[in-house]
């Protein structure tokens, strides 16, 4: 009798639909009902309901918009900067070998040094403005798109180059035809990993130092002690990294539509 | 069935292939009046690093004749071919495509056919059909598509095809240029024996109704002389036999004479087997697979 109530197929659509969502509001009501208790105190950590009131206050301010506008603006600058970079080196050294030769080995012992080691210096040449974060969050994401963009154009099907040679493409319209395409889905994946890391690094720099955006929002919160809005700056900080997530895989999936695994 | 049954069996019909009258080489049913090119090796020669791959190979091909090249894995059939397709250079030797004459680059009037099909998978198959031609040319592929019988999956992408339709594409692709000179490197290697049969058919067809020299590669005795003029089998980097094929078109392969002619061309590709210097598992696995092929027919 249960066995077949449990595996009618609406139970089990029920199930599939609410039971990933079980685990999270579970922990959510428990450190709702801790805080609410007293068991943990709201130094360490506000109830989810004084957060919820807190990102509501920031927005009726204003104050979440324009931190917000100002760390997307520093994020995507960043990404433009190095990652554009990134991008046309990767196919210069891919489509040209006397580029590769001269580039490429430099390129392959700077990607050695961890972005964040370069802070300190970053500091002494740019001091705290704009400019360090730019500097920083535009290294890091120069390398992943520079290393797949390269290893994208390598890697394309010689035999389809042979191919389209044969039938009299060359120069520009075999790269457009044939070459870029063939490139293009290592090119969004060195993408995917170029929008993790800007993140991070957006984070570093904006909590190192800053008078606006999120990282300065939660760093002068921790000065009063405002724990409910450095959660919200976290929180924030995630959210950003879902969407840079999904609209890349959006990315994907409109220009990787000839692909097998995205039909 | 007994290995001396058979050899009796191949021995009748090898003996049948010698009654079968032969005409003269490239005489076949070749210089109709057709838009071919004409082909004309002499002396041709081509090395790998130590191993000589083309060892002073000449051969002439008429206008519009249909020749199939058999031979061994490592025979240097593929070699040739694609040296007349212009993707590697001679070593030595002269090779005169056309009235043309030139040994180098991209050669318009000719197209050549891969092993896979080479469809470029981010390009519907409509857009793949009329790869290097612009926009004017959309007309002139659908037609080439309809020649296939595959307008109706012109808006496909390639991943959704099967390896026989993809063939078909690669075919249309070849067609849309009017090549004068189709080549054909092992084509149908890859589908099934049902698919093959039909892509037989459809070759044929298209090579009768565009009238243009068509040169394929293949290790397949059955289908060389299933589709060909002339079956010229390549040993050791020169031409071992040249056997014109006289048979009614359409040919079926039920008859007598198509057998005795088929196998008389996989008794010459496998007496060059015995003792032959070429790596000895696939050299053995392809004896194999010829001798069953040949047991199919004499059945």
């Amino acid at each position: 009798m249960s066995s077949t109530l449990f595996s009618s197929l609406s139970w089990r659509r029920f199930g599939s639909g609410i039971l990933p969502w079980l685990l999270p509001l579970l922990i959510l009501a428990g450190w709702e009902y801790s805080a609410r208790s007293g068991l943990l105190s709201t130094r360490v950590l506000p109830e989810p309901w004084a957060v919820a009131k807190a990102a509501w206050h920031l927005v009726q301010t204003g104050e979440l918009w324009s931190n917000l506008k100002v760390s997307a603006g520093r994020a995507f600058a960043g990404l433009a900067i190095g990652g554009g970079l990134g991008l046309l080196l990767g196919l210069l050294t891919g489509l040209f070998v006397p580029a590769q030769v001269a580039l490429d080995s430099t390129l392959q012992m700077l990607r050695n040094i961890p972005p964040l080691a370069m802070i300190p210096l970053v500091i002494l040449w740019f001091g705290i403005d704009e400019g360090a974060k730019l500097f920083l969050v535009a290294l890091g994401v120069f390398f992943p798109l520079y290393l797949n963009t390269f290893h994208g154009i390598r890697t394309v099907d010689r035999n389809l180059i042979e191919m389209a040679r044969s039938y009299g493409l060359s120069g520009w319209r075999l790269y457009r035809d044939v070459i870029l395409p063939g490139a293009l889905p290592s090119i969004l994946v060195g993408l995917r990993f170029s929008l993790g890391l800007m993140w991070v690094l957006l984070i570093v720099a904006e909590t190192i130092s800053s008078s606006s955006g999120i990282g300065y929002m939660t760093m002068n919160a921790r000065e009063f002690l405002q724990t409910d809005v450095v959660l919200v700056g976290i929180l924030l900080y995630a959210l950003l990294g879902k969407i840079a997530d999904v609209a890349a895989k959006g990315l994907e999936r409109v220009c990787l539509r000839w692909h097998p695994s995205y039909q | 069935m007994s290995s001396a049954a058979r050899t009796q069996l191949l021995r009748d019909s090898t003996l049948a292939g010698r009654e079968q009258p032969q005409s003269p080489v490239g005489s076949a049913t070749g210089t109709k009046g057709s838009n071919g090119l004409a082909i004309s090796v002499r002396g041709l020669e081509k090395h790998y690093g130590e191993r000589q791959v083309l060892r002073g190979l000449s051969l002439d091909i008429a206008r519009g004749s249909f020749v199939a090249i058999v031979g061994r894995s490592g025979c240097g059939k593929s070699t040739l071919l694609r040296i007349v397709a212009g993707l590697e250079q001679a070593d030595g030797g002269k090779l005169d495509v056309g009235s043309a004459g030139c040994a180098c680059g991209e050669r318009p009037g000719i197209r050549l056919m891969f092993q896979d099909a080479r469809l470029l998978p981010w390009k519907n198959v409509i857009d793949n059909v009329r790869l290097g031609l612009p926009r004017s040319a959309l007309p002139a592929a659908r037609a080439a598509l309809r020649d296939v019988g595959l307008e109706d999956r012109a808006r496909d992408w390639p991943a959704a095809l099967s390896g026989g339709q993809r063939q078909r594409v690669a075919l249309a692709r070849a067609l849309v240029h009017r090549p004068q000179l189709l080549l054909l490197d092992e084509p149908l290697g890859a589908l099934d024996a049902l698919t093959r049969i039909e892509m037989h058919a459809l070759i044929e067809r298209l090579w009768r109704e565009h009238g243009f020299t068509a040169l394929l590669v293949t290790h397949d005795v059955q289908e060389a002389v299933a589709l060909a003029d002339r079956v010229v089998v390549i040993e050791d980097g020169t031409i071992g036999l040249d056997q014109a094929v006289g048979l009614t078109r359409p040919r079926g392969r039920g008859s007598q004479e198509f057998a005795a002619l088929e196998d008389r061309v996989l008794t010459r590709v496998l007496q060059q087997g015995s003792g032959n210097l070429a790596d000895p598992p696939t050299a053995a696995e392809q004896v194999d697979a010829l001798r069953l092929a040949a047991v199919r027919w004499v059945i």
